[in-house]
């Protein structure tokens, strides 16, 4: 019945018949223009001409296929990604399991599980976790000491692999579990009385109803593993694209082009990843069909089963919380050196980071919140225009701002300071553009674009069409509508838009790095970096990490509260 | 709109008038050259099956869709160009459509809120329309905290609150049970003679449609098919579709032959044979409702002026008030009621039977 | 910082009468509201600065922005059109030596007195004008103590120290591409060695890495967590390490070269008073002795400061020994910048686990050699290790300029002004270095191996 009551209108002459949303879908078409397509052309076009004469070629492609190096760096690229999504996938799925499955204690941990992971700069991550599982960290020192062996955890491309499935494994956890819980108890219901049940149930109902969930979280996790600037630079692993293109761009004389056909490499096979995964799950999407069935039926674990789940869990969660445990260590520890725990410790660090920087913490706050704040308001916006409207070109405007997802920080950053560095900023006194804190806030903005606008869609998706019909019939008109039904009835969505924003605006720093143009701009990602360049910062910059961690986390959990809270009051249920 | 055209448009019902409408949902033609006109402070529905286009005509009027062609007239004014919050018009929605995050209260001020009336007399008016649902002490709760009859209620009273020209009901019943739902239809119905209200109501239920509307349109394919009161509907169908839609009918096909200077209707298989008057010269269906008939053992008493039709029971349905027979006619089937007597078992089936039917009750068809 | 401002309130009178002249200028004049400097240092050295010089310009902000030397040329050249800095403060003479050919820079002659002309046997200032040195560097070995122990490891203190197989995979380094200044240890060995013998020491040495850090800081942090135990670093770094309390040392092998770390005033500053204030400031007496913070550990230019320097602090003045046996050509490491830069990229950088893997199956086969004679074998091994050592290119190749347009910047020259000539890309270059590089060590390993058979 609700097919008859949506979506529809006429189809026909609709940017004459509605003024107001044809200006509000041209004024973010625009904004997208000019702060993701121009800056991205501007480092793209590059790619494109020979270095020598500056006319267009496509030279540059056939060396880089024919340079042994980058053929080894685009195959290490696939192969880290790839590899990140099966460990990820290996982190997520048990508990995924454990909580869509059972009535499971633990269900609250996992669910913080997946968030804690996303809020630690993973730069700073790395560094811990080299304290902990390097060739000569923690783990292997004892490992050495007790049983004499020695276990190359972070070593080359298994150390990124590592790493990166540990971060990024909550897309995959969250999407999931989301799936999972969408599913409605009929479906398994229906095949437990055609005689179907357990691992084959599983097999045959189960998994193909959560395949677009976990789909759309294991290309989520393939695409930033395969644009990740960070985490292999820290590791010094530099026989991937992303290190290659940042490596070539960023030093001294070696300007030539292939830098920039890295990074069209980089966008092209991004871009492809998310066609087929999207390809892959046409038709397929039942998940958001069917309405809340309250996921699967549930049952008690048997005390072995809850000793078993409990143990992966732990040992996940141990695994998780390993960088921010070895960040805590650093930030209170004295000296760490070769030694399974630092020397003595101290609040020394913490002392000099209240003392001296203070304006980190403002700055990101100010710039993160900034950002995230234009998400949210785009995502509702753009959300609303393809879910509401039958304008022409809606759809396109929903993957020109989910294609900034596959954009890489790195070609961001150089896109912002060639396009606009010579554009002085009106009444500033010939603040150039490309040197303005803003725009940082813009270019965060638009990174993290893409979490709040999928937010925001999911959110908008569950706002019945008719209590928005019911509104206008009431006399409220569409904005009115927007502003006391829609957005009202969204706030968990979007808040929860804000937050991802927020926490993963936080704590980005490649494209900050290239952006900062003065250290009083610098926002904590920033500050960290720069004290962990000195010998006597790596304690200070510890200390900040953890305040980031803290702040962020603090933020978030309040946040989760909020929407808790708001989700009981309403008797909505909302699949997060 | 002002405070004072809206207190006129209550006292004084409005007509809606529905010209040559076509709509199409791209290759879709879902209204074919719809005209209506419904009269003021008549209570009207939309039946037909789902699907049917019913639906999208009270969209239409409401604003939520855009008529091709054709014009929706309320009150003597054109509202094709005016958008749903300026029409005037109160939509009760199949979902009740209550918002989640607003109390009961402040569900029904919402539209009061939008006209811009003083908070003291919002306060009066929704007191006064939760008083008429029954539902003051509920002031205060969340939708999610009422059962469905109150949400119905209260998406009534947040709808009527308004004083529209015009309310429309989408399937508003449907969401209810059984008893629950005759109970409000009835409801339904006093509260619009009170008001005075012009309604237009749809449903697909034919019974609904029967007790609570003046007059009913049956919708099919995009078309009327016939508009009249409950009565006439059920009494002349104009074609096949409204006859087999509203009631029970037993229809046979065949053709009008002129047999000793009268017209006799005669089944394809000859089997079934009945006088047909001038009216139905050209017919190629004949109707009549079970109840019609009479059913009689073959060796009993022939009534007079009575068509005679002679078959065997196939089967027999107790409902309870009435013996429903399935009677073999030749290649035909058909359905005959006959009223229950205390203690008097049916007739078994294979017995030979003589139905009687009425002349004046035959209905005949032309398509 | 107390210890600092009164010693430096003394430091600055004693100048002030010595000299006769004001050497700074003094607080009466009106700056700018502020000066915005780029630099590559940590915040450790920019902060002492930042804070001395705010007390002593009341009014005038620092603004400090942090960039590693090479992205800081880039980020220069990318904004020099709306340009908002006012001086390039980094170690790496090579990177002033770019932007002043670029043209980027605006020469500026300082009015501090008692600096000399030269440390070691490397000019202090720009003999041109354009940069100015406040403070010396040298590269030299830093270790971690404890891992050397725990390892059971030796002290290496030579370059020729670091090719033994028992640091195999102990060491570290950066790339010069990375880091300006070890750019310099690079092209220092290489002008003391010689090309060929000096990039053999490079291919042997850099047999044991253990990795090439991305960026300069890397190094420290490997040797002081104790990812690995030996790094090669410039001297600050293992001072300052030391002085935070890591357990490391730090040593000047024979052959090194003390070269200046430098300022230099952008072109166009839009602070250009406060930029000169600046300059003037960090070459003061007063300024010099900020070098000495625990933290920072530079060695200053002004012999004068010594005099408070804290025990075992290496004075270059004094102590001719260090950084003197090597005469740094500034011109020819200028010539080959960019070829020396991107040929260790692509021999070294990128292609360490060949390399590593080659120089271990040379090192068994070593072993294995230890106390034999075997003619046949020893051949193979001296072929291997002459395979491994080869280099693409010859010291006369190696010009820069040789190739026009490959390996210098498009942001360095107008393209429509090229050659008509259509000069070979840098990629095919590299490709061809990278293929060369590829099949010897393959060879050298496979050469090893046999070496290693015949010895079993």
């Amino acid at each position: 019945m609700r097919r008859q009551s949506g979506e529809v209108f006429g189809v026909i002459s609709e940017f004459r018949k509605h003024p107001g949303q044809a200006a509000l879908m041209a004024l973010i078409s625009l904004f997208l223009f000019i702060f993701l397509v121009v800056p991205v052309v501007q480092v793209v076009f590059v790619a494109f001409l020979d270095a020598g004469t500056g006319e267009f070629t496509l030279l540059n492609f056939k060396d880089f296929f024919n340079t042994a190096l980058f053929r080894e760096s685009f195959w290490n690229s696939i192969y880290v990604g790839v590899m990140s999504v099966v460990l990820a996938s290996a982190f997520a799925m048990p508990l995924a399991y454990f909580t869509s499955r059972f009535e499971f204690r633990g269900a609250v941990i996992i669910q913080g599980l997946g968030i804690i992971p996303l809020i630690m700069p993973p730069f700073v991550g790395a560094v811990a976790m080299m304290m902990l599982f390097g060739r000569n960290g923690s783990v292997n020192l004892l490992l050495e000491e007790y049983f004499g062996i020695n276990i190359p955890f972070m070593e080359g491309l298994n150390g990124v692999i590592f790493v990166e499935s540990l971060h990024y494994f909550p897309f995959i956890l969250i999407n999931l579990s989301a799936a999972l819980h969408n599913i409605d108890r009929a479906m398994e219901e229906s095949a437990q009385n055609l005689g179907c049940s357990g691992l084959r149930l599983y097999r045959r109902i189960v998994l193909p109803l959560a395949m677009p969930g976990y789909m759309a979280g294991a290309s989520l996790v393939f695409l930033k593993v395969f644009d990740d600037l960070g985490t292999p630079l820290l590791l010094n692993v530099n026989s991937m694209l992303a290190p290659q293109a940042y490596l070539r761009i960023a030093s001294i004389g070696i300007k030539d082009p292939m830098g920039y056909v890295i990074s069209v490499i980089l966008v092209v096979i991004a871009l492809a990843s998310m066609w087929l995964a999207t390809l892959a799950l046409r038709g397929k999407d039942y998940a958001t069909v069917q309405k809340g069935g309250g996921g699967l039926a549930k049952r008690r674990m048997r005390p072995i089963e809850m000793a078993f789940a409990w143990v992966i869990v732990v040992f996940i969660m141990a695994l998780v919380l390993a960088p921010h445990f070895g960040l805590t260590l650093l930030s209170f520890g004295t000296i760490w050196s070769y030694s399974v725990v630092p020397d003595a410790f101290t609040l020394n660090h913490f002392r000099a980071i209240f003392a001296e920087t203070p304006e980190y913490m403002t700055n990101t706050v100010l710039y993160s919140g900034l950002a995230a704040l234009i998400d949210v308001v785009l995502g509702t916006a753009i959300a609303y225009i393809v879910l509401r409207t039958k304008l022409a070109g809606r759809q396109w405007l929903d993957y020109l701002a989910m294609s900034a997802v596959a954009i890489p920080g790195l070609v961001i950053g150089i896109g912002y300071l060639r396009a606009f560095y010579d554009i002085e900023v009106p009444g500033l006194g010939g603040q150039a553009f490309g040197t303005w804190w803003v725009a940082i806030v813009i270019a965060l903005a638009i990174r993290r674009l893409p979490y709040a606008l999928r937010a925001c869609s999911a959110a908008l998706q569950q706002v019945s069409v008719s209590l928005e019909e019911s509104a206008e019939s009431l006399g409220a008109n569409k904005m009115k509508t927007v502003y006391r039904i829609v957005v009202p009835l969204m706030a968990g969505g979007i808040l929860a838009g804000f937050v991802t924003s927020f926490a993963t605006a936080a704590v980005e720093l490649g494209m900050t790095l290239m952006l900062v143009s003065k250290h009083s701009d610098g926002p904590l990602a920033y500050g960290i970096y720069v004290y962990m360049q000195s010998a006597a910062g790596r304690g200070p910059g510890a200390a900040l990490g953890i305040f980031a961690v803290l702040v962020v986390g603090l933020c978030t959990f309040l946040s989760h509260l909020f929407v808790d809270r708001r989700q009981r009051k309403l008797g909505m249920t909302q699949a997060k | 709109m002002t405070t004072s055209q809206q207190q006129a448009g209550r006292a004084t019902a409005v007509g809606v008038t529905i010209e040559n409408v076509n709509l199409s949902f791209g290759k879709t033609h879902v209204l074919k050259g719809i005209d209506l006109k419904i009269e003021p402070g008549e209570f009207f529905a939309f039946l037909g099956p789902s699907g049917c286009g019913k639906t999208t005509l009270l969209r239409l009027i409401a604003g939520f869709e855009t008529a091709q062609s054709g014009r929706v007239v309320i009150g003597g004014s054109d509202v094709a160009h005016l958008p749903p919050w300026r029409r005037n018009v109160g939509m009760v929605f199949q979902s009740y459509a209550l918002w989640p995050h607003m109390t009961v209260r402040k569900n029904v001020a919402f539209g009061l809120e939008e006209r811009r009336v003083p908070r003291a007399e919002i306060n009066r008016r929704v007191d006064a329309a939760l008083e008429t649902v029954g539902l003051k002490e509920y002031a205060d709760r969340r939708p999610s905290q009422l059962s469905g009859g109150q949400q119905q209620r209260v998406a009534l009273a947040r709808t009527i609150v308004i004083e529209p020209q015009v309310l429309l009901l989408d399937e508003p019943l449907s969401n209810l049970d059984a008893k629950l739902r005759v109970q409000m239809r009835r409801e339904l119905r006093q509260l619009q003679r009170k008001l005075s209200l012009t309604t237009i109501f749809v449903t697909h239920d034919q019974e609904e449609a029967n007790t609570t509307s003046d007059r009913i349109a049956v919708i099919d394919n995009g078309i009327v098919q016939q508009v009249g009161s409950p009565t006439e509907l059920y009494d002349n169908p104009a074609n096949l579709f409204v006859a087999n839609f509203l009631g029970v009918a037993n229809v046979v096909p065949g053709a009008v032959a002129s047999e000793a200077g009268r017209l006799v209707f005669k089944s394809d298989d000859g089997a079934v044979r009945v006088p047909i008057g001038e009216t139905g010269r050209a017919a190629s269906h004949i109707v009549f409702r079970p109840q019609n008939l009479l059913i009689r053992p073959a060796d009993a008493p022939v009534p007079e002026r009575m068509t005679r039709l002679a078959g065997t029971v196939d089967h027999a349905e107790f409902l309870g008030g009435v013996v429903r027979y399935r009677v073999a006619v030749g290649g035909h089937f058909v359905l005959v009621d006959a009223a229950h007597q205390r203690g008097e078992g049916a007739m078994g089936e294979g017995a030979p039977v003589n139905l009687f039917l009425n002349d004046d009750l035959i209905i005949g068809l032309t398509q | 910082m107390k210890r600092f401002t009164w010693k430096s309130g003394v430091a600055l009178l004693a100048a002030g009468f010595a000299a006769g002249v004001l050497a700074t200028p003094g607080p009466a004049f009106a700056l700018e509201d502020k000066v915005v400097i780029v630099t590559s240092f940590p915040k450790d050295l920019t902060g002492p600065y930042k804070k001395a010089f705010e007390a002593k310009f009341p009014g005038t902000t620092v603004e400090i922005l942090q960039k590693n030397t090479a992205a800081a040329v880039t980020y220069l050249q990318e904004t020099a059109k709306g340009n908002t800095v006012d001086l390039m403060w980094a170690s790496a003479p090579d990177a002033f030596e770019v932007l002043k050919k670029a043209g980027m820079l605006t020469k500026y002659a300082p009015k501090a007195q008692g600096i000399p002309e030269k440390v070691g046997s490397y000019p202090i200032h720009d003999p041109d004008g354009y940069y100015m040195g406040f403070a010396a560097s040298g590269y030299g070995i830093m270790w971690n103590t404890r891992y050397l122990t725990g390892k059971n490891l030796p002290v290496a203190k030579e370059w020729d120290d670091l090719k033994k197989a028992i640091y195999f995979g102990h060491v570290g380094m950066s790339s010069p591409s990375r880091s300006g200044t070890t750019h310099l240890t690079v092209e220092t060995v290489l002008q003391g060695e010689g090309w060929d013998k000096g990039w053999a020491t490079w291919k042997e040495i850099s047999g044991n890495f253990k990795m090439v850090t991305e960026r300069s800081f890397g190094v420290p942090e490997g040797v002081n967590s104790g990812d690995f135990g030996i790094g090669l670093v410039i001297d600050f770094f293992g001072f300052s390490s030391k002085a935070t309390g890591f357990p490391v040392e730090f040593v000047y092998p024979t052959v090194t070269t003390l070269v200046p770390a430098n300022i230099g005033i952008v072109k166009n500053p839009p602070h250009g008073q406060a930029a000169e204030a600046f300059v003037e400031y960090l070459l003061s007496v007063e300024g010099q002795q900020l070098l000495l913070d625990p933290a920072i550990q530079r060695l200053p230019v002004n012999p004068a400061t010594y005099a408070k320097a804290p025990e075992g602090f290496p004075n270059p003045f004094n102590d001719k020994s260090i950084g003197a046996a090597v005469k740094f050509d500034v011109d020819k490491s200028g010539a080959r910048y960019n070829i020396v830069n991107s040929l260790f990229d692509v021999l070294f950088t990128y292609r360490l686990a060949d390399l590593t893997a080659a120089t271990k199956a040379i090192h068994a086969a070593d072993a294995a050699l230890a106390g034999k004679s075997n003619e046949k074998a020893a051949g193979l091994i001296k072929e291997a290790r002459a395979l491994l050592d080869k280099m693409p290119i010859s010291e006369a190749e190696a010009i820069d300029d040789k190739y026009p347009g490959v390996f210098t910047s498009d942001v360095f020259k107008d393209r429509k002004k090229a050659d008509t000539k259509v000069p070979p890309r840098q990629a095919e270059i590299e490709e061809k270095w990278d293929a060369f590089a590829l099949a010897n060590y393959k060879a050298a390993k496979d050469k090893a191996e046999q070496a290693l058979a015949l010895l079993k």
